[in-house]
């Protein structure tokens, strides 16, 4: 599924929301989640529907509401519930499905849940970034941007030097090393 | 020739070295979420990957019989973890068995290598031309930052586990196998006894492997392992040494009792086995019998495992057949008559 606001990539956010029987639902893809979250656009999103007018209750409870939200990503309020769950769109599982088994869904989980198992995977290897070898794809993908990080500099240089012949040759290298794309499928 | 029938280096310490690749398909969720459909999609398609290759042959491994199962984990071709599934699982094997790939064990595809005595470079040389064949057929599953993704994040990283098989009965009679397990802790290296404990019972067999598979590179990770478990080994040597030294007459009955009881005990059962195993090797290692090597008393301990033995002999034992059957086969390979 796309995300709603975006509309170009895969949604990994659902928030639904039901208010006395009532469900409404937004899928977002990760930024636009965070991006929506930064804003408050996600209170907005269903504020707007107070039951209760006055807005006391809610001010009642806008700290433990706050707190619990953040934590388990689930809010309840009298007469409504509101739920915040990232499932993996490759194979459905939500985070305490991971942390219920120890194990990850699918591939795809590690990338969903990043910030969720970072530091778990910490504790378990004492860092989170990979060193060892690749497949050839990923290797190939590596010395590509190499060059380009390495032309760019190169590129940079030559301008600041005022060398503009040798900067146009730089340029057009860097053009053909960037149309070069991804071996990564 | 299986690697236990092979002489390898430092092999009177080293029995064996292993190397394991955990590796997985992009495209396909892990463990009990895969169904059916895709199960037989993922072994078709390792499998296509070795299909011509005059080296490999595959074997529908949930085909087999749950004795023809242990028996391959006691051979140490498969996981005991492998063995122990009845669910659809394959199994491509090298011809020389030295290399074998597990198709759905934990991770989608474990490769792995194993080598008679010291050799890890060597396993992991076996075990990576085998995942270059798969990388170049097969979409799997990478990140740049975590590396190679696997089932469960312990294996994060290279996905790699290297190990070596130890004999340490020096270390055992001194009573340092806790310390070392300690020390080896502290260091990122586990060890693991036969049975999962650290007691002569285990045949004084000990597996060392890595702990940790992320921000190590693979060569790292094989020269931390030999460069501290060849320190293990001088000490082992220096223990044996000492043992022996302290009491030459009281180790040399020892092992000779032992070698006795292997030529001709009648009933042999697993404990008698490693113990026997443990005290006929040792005396093989100091010199006190010279008309055997290290090798044979590998072989004779595998192929005296009870699945190998039932395996051999078409079926289901009672206990006292199999400890029978033990001691026969025992007898056949010390002897020279079991056709080798």
């Amino acid at each position: 599924m796309l995300c709603e606001r975006c509309k170009k990539n895969e949604a990994t956010v659902f928030y639904r929301e039901s208010v006395n029987g009532k469900e409404r639902s937004l899928s977002l893809c990760s930024e636009c989640a965070k991006e929506a979250e930064k804003k408050g656009e996600l209170e907005d999103v269903f504020e707007h529907e107070n039951l209760f007018g006055t807005g006391f209750f809610d001010d009642a409870f806008s700290g433990a509401d706050k707190l619990f939200g953040s934590l388990f990503g689930v809010r309840e309020l009298p007469g409504r519930t509101k739920e915040k769950v990232k499932k993996c769109p490759l194979c459905g599982s939500v985070f305490s499905d991971l942390v219920n088994t120890g194990k990850a869904g699918c591939p795809e989980c590690y990338r969903t849940f990043s910030e969720e198992l970072s530091p778990t995977i910490s504790r378990i290897h004492g860092t989170t970034s990979h060193v060892g070898g690749a497949p050839a794809a990923y290797k190939k993908d590596r010395e590509k941007k190499e060059k380009i990080r390495t032309l760019e500099a190169e590129l940079k240089a030559a301008v600041k030097d005022e060398e503009y012949e040798k900067a146009a040759k730089l340029r057009d290298e860097l053009r053909a090393a960037r149309a070069e794309g991804s071996d990564v499928k | 020739m299986k690697w236990y029938e092979t002489k390898g280096r430092d092999s009177d310490v080293f029995v064996s070295s292993r190397i394991r690749l955990a590796r997985n398909l992009k495209d396909y969720p892990f463990g009990d979420r895969l169904d059916e459909t895709s199960r037989k999609e993922i072994i078709g398609k390792v499998r296509g990957v070795f299909e011509g290759d005059p080296e490999y042959g595959f074997t529908d491994f949930s085909g087999l019989s749950e004795n023809e199962r242990a028996a391959a984990s006691e051979e140490h071709k498969v996981s005991p973890e492998f063995a122990r599934s009845s669910k659809n699982r394959g199994l491509v094997e090298s011809k020389d068995g030295t290399v074998s790939v597990m198709i759905l064990e934990e991770d989608h595809v474990r490769i792995q290598s194993i080598l008679p005595g010291l050799a890890l470079e060597e396993a992991y040389e076996r075990a990576d031309s085998v995942d270059s064949a798969l990388d170049a057929k097969l979409n799997i599953a990478y990140d740049d930052k975590l590396g190679y993704l696997t089932h469960c994040p312990t294996n994060l990283g290279t996905g790699m586990r290297a190990s070596v098989m130890m004999f340490l009965p020096g270390t055992v009679a001194a009573g340092g196998v806790r310390s070392l397990a300690n020390q080896l802790a502290k260091i990122g290296l586990t060890v693991r006894g036969m049975s999962g404990e650290g007691s002569a019972a285990d045949g004084c067999l000990f597996q060392i492997s890595n702990q940790v598979t992320l921000g190590v590179t693979e060569k790292e990770t094989i020269s931390k392992l030999a460069d501290v478990t060849g320190k293990i080994a001088e000490q082992e040597r220096t223990l044996r040494k000492k043992l022996f030294d302290a009491d030459r007459d009281g180790v040399s009955d020892r092992v000779m009792r032992a070698y006795g009881t292997m030529l001709y005990a009648v009933r042999i059962d697993t404990n008698e086995l490693l113990k026997l195993y443990s005290d006929v090797r040792l005396g093989v290692c100091l010199g006190i019998i010279d008309c055997l090597n290290v090798e044979k008393l590998d072989e004779i301990l595998i192929r005296s495992m009870p699945a190998m033995i039932m395996n051999q002999h078409g079926g289901k034992m009672t206990p006292a057949e199999r400890d029978r059957a033990r001691a026969e086969g025992i007898r056949k390979i010390l002897s020279g008559s079991d056709g080798k």
